[in-house]
């Protein structure tokens, strides 16, 4: 997975918290507290974690690059539709450095995996050219 | 922690050469500048989202030239004022009762309401809940209602993208792509406020934290949707300054592509028909980059045209 604008969504897994791998902390790379700003964006986790049925298990998890894994820990909010927001943890091997820029990127192939599942008005092709237009590192096209 | 404009570049301090000052308001620590004579009539010059005080260094020396005592604070989240993270903090009530607190605390009155972006629907409602401490108001840049929004606002690419959901955090936050390159794309001369401005923009906001209202203020921006939170407090604001009935200005970026001077300035001119413009100027969104000593002039202009204090006038 280079991280590039090409097609990073498809190196994004959904797995079972089962899956998480053994000795790591999770570092925050990124929160949102508001999800329900465009509600269609906490429909997709609820339907992808299935956090309707099981709102407060574990996190959930996903793999990007086939080997880098993130957690996903989703945040309810008194009087607001679960979930209210979601923190974005990078599983990190004990107490190894992040390797932030891998990060930057990884998340960027988040980015454009949760786009193309929430559908509709929002796509790809739009996250892809804003960032561009913003000269976002990981939007930039392979050369 | 806290700076001061002494403690920042000479980038800064060389455009923007005034003492901080600092208050309490609602709990959080807000820096503004305070210049001219104390006991001369007042200018409140009210900056939006990603900007700070900084953004009318070249407006005001032809005010303080006129004699004009000249506020500029910087608004919570933003320039050297607190940046505060805690999840309901940075709502447009908020918001406006810090205005409020900050008017309260300086005591300020026979005042000028001078207002862009964010500046405008905040400061107008803490003119609004102080109308007894306003003179005059002159706005750019900005609006008051629900309806028209602009198209721009309503554009999945780039603008709804930038703010969704963790995209926000992303883009405006991580990356402050709104501090830095949105606010470059949005005045004329590019190659001069890259040189000299944009990096103290980005200073300021310089950590991915601090930079939370820049992608929460866009979340506010009525649009018709559902998920929109601002709605009453919007409508009554259009109430509010339709009732208004002070000496007034519009001054207008002619090449501004967000609030376009055709449908927005337009709109002023509507709910105030006594105002005086649109003065259209040099200048996109940041009006301010490119017309800095004009728009202190067309300032200067108005004050001086103004009838005797009128403060807080409401049409019944």
């Amino acid at each position: 997975m280079n991280g590039n604008a090409q097609d990073p969504s498809a190196a994004v897994e959904v797995l079972d918290n089962s899956a998480r791998p053994a000795g790591c902390r999770s570092v925050p790379v990124l929160a949102e507290g508001e999800l329900g700003h465009y509600p269609e964006f906490a429909a997709f986790f609820a339907a992808t974690f299935d956090l309707d049925r099981a709102p407060l298990e574990a996190p959930g998890l996903l793999r990007v690059g086939g080997e880098r894994y993130y957690e996903l820990v989703f945040v309810g909010r008194s009087g607001r539709p679960f979930p209210a927001g979601v923190e974005v943890g990078a599983l990190v091997a004990g107490v190894e450095p992040l390797d932030a820029a891998q990060a930057d990127r990884d998340l960027w192939a988040i980015l454009t995996w949760l786009v193309a599942g929430v559908g509709g008005d929002w796509t790809v092709e739009a996250l892809h050219e804003t960032g561009r237009i913003y000269r976002i590192p990981a939007a930039r096209p392979p050369t | 922690m806290t700076r001061t404009i002494a403690q920042l570049p000479a980038a800064v301090t060389d455009a923007y050469p005034y003492r901080s000052r600092f208050t309490e308001v609602n709990g959080r620590r807000l820096h503004y500048i305070d210049e001219g004579p104390p006991d001369a009539p007042p200018v409140l010059l009210l900056h939006g989202n990603p900007t700070w005080g900084f953004l009318w260094r070249d407006v005001i020396p032809p005010l303080l030239a006129a004699g004009h005592r000249v506020v500029v604070p910087d608004q919570i989240g933003f320039g050297l004022s607190e940046k505060p993270s805690a999840h309901g903090e940075h709502t447009l009530d908020n918001h406006i009762a810090n205005l409020v607190a900050f008017l309260d605390g300086l005591d300020l009155v026979d005042l000028t309401f001078v207002i862009h972006d964010w500046g405008g629907p905040t400061g107008l409602g803490a003119l609004l809940a102080r109308p007894g401490r306003a003179a005059a108001v002159a706005v750019m840049s900005t609006w008051a209602w629900r309806q028209p929004s602009a198209e721009f606002h309503h554009r999945v690419l780039p603008w709804r993208t930038m703010h969704a959901p963790l995209i926000g955090p992303y883009l405006l936050g991580r990356h402050g792509a709104l501090v830095g390159r949105g606010v470059y794309l949005s005045v004329i001369d590019r190659a001069r406020f890259a040189e000299r401005a944009q990096p103290v923009y980005e200073e300021v906001l310089a950590d991915p934290d601090d930079r939370r209202l820049t992608y929460l203020w866009p979340r506010c921006i009525p649009l018709g949707l559902a998920s929109d939170i601002t709605t009453e407090r919007f409508d009554e604001l259009e109430a509010g300054v339709r009732a208004l009935d002070l000496p007034a200005t519009v001054i207008w970026g002619r090449e501004d592509d967000v609030f376009t001077a055709d449908v927005f300035a337009r709109r002023w001119l509507d709910i105030w028909p006594h105002a005086e413009g649109p003065h259209l100027v040099t200048g996109r969104h940041f009006l301010q980059e490119d017309s800095g000593p004009e728009i202190g002039r067309l300032l200067v202009d108005f004050l001086g045209r103004r009838g005797p204090r009128a403060s807080g006038k409401m049409s019944s």
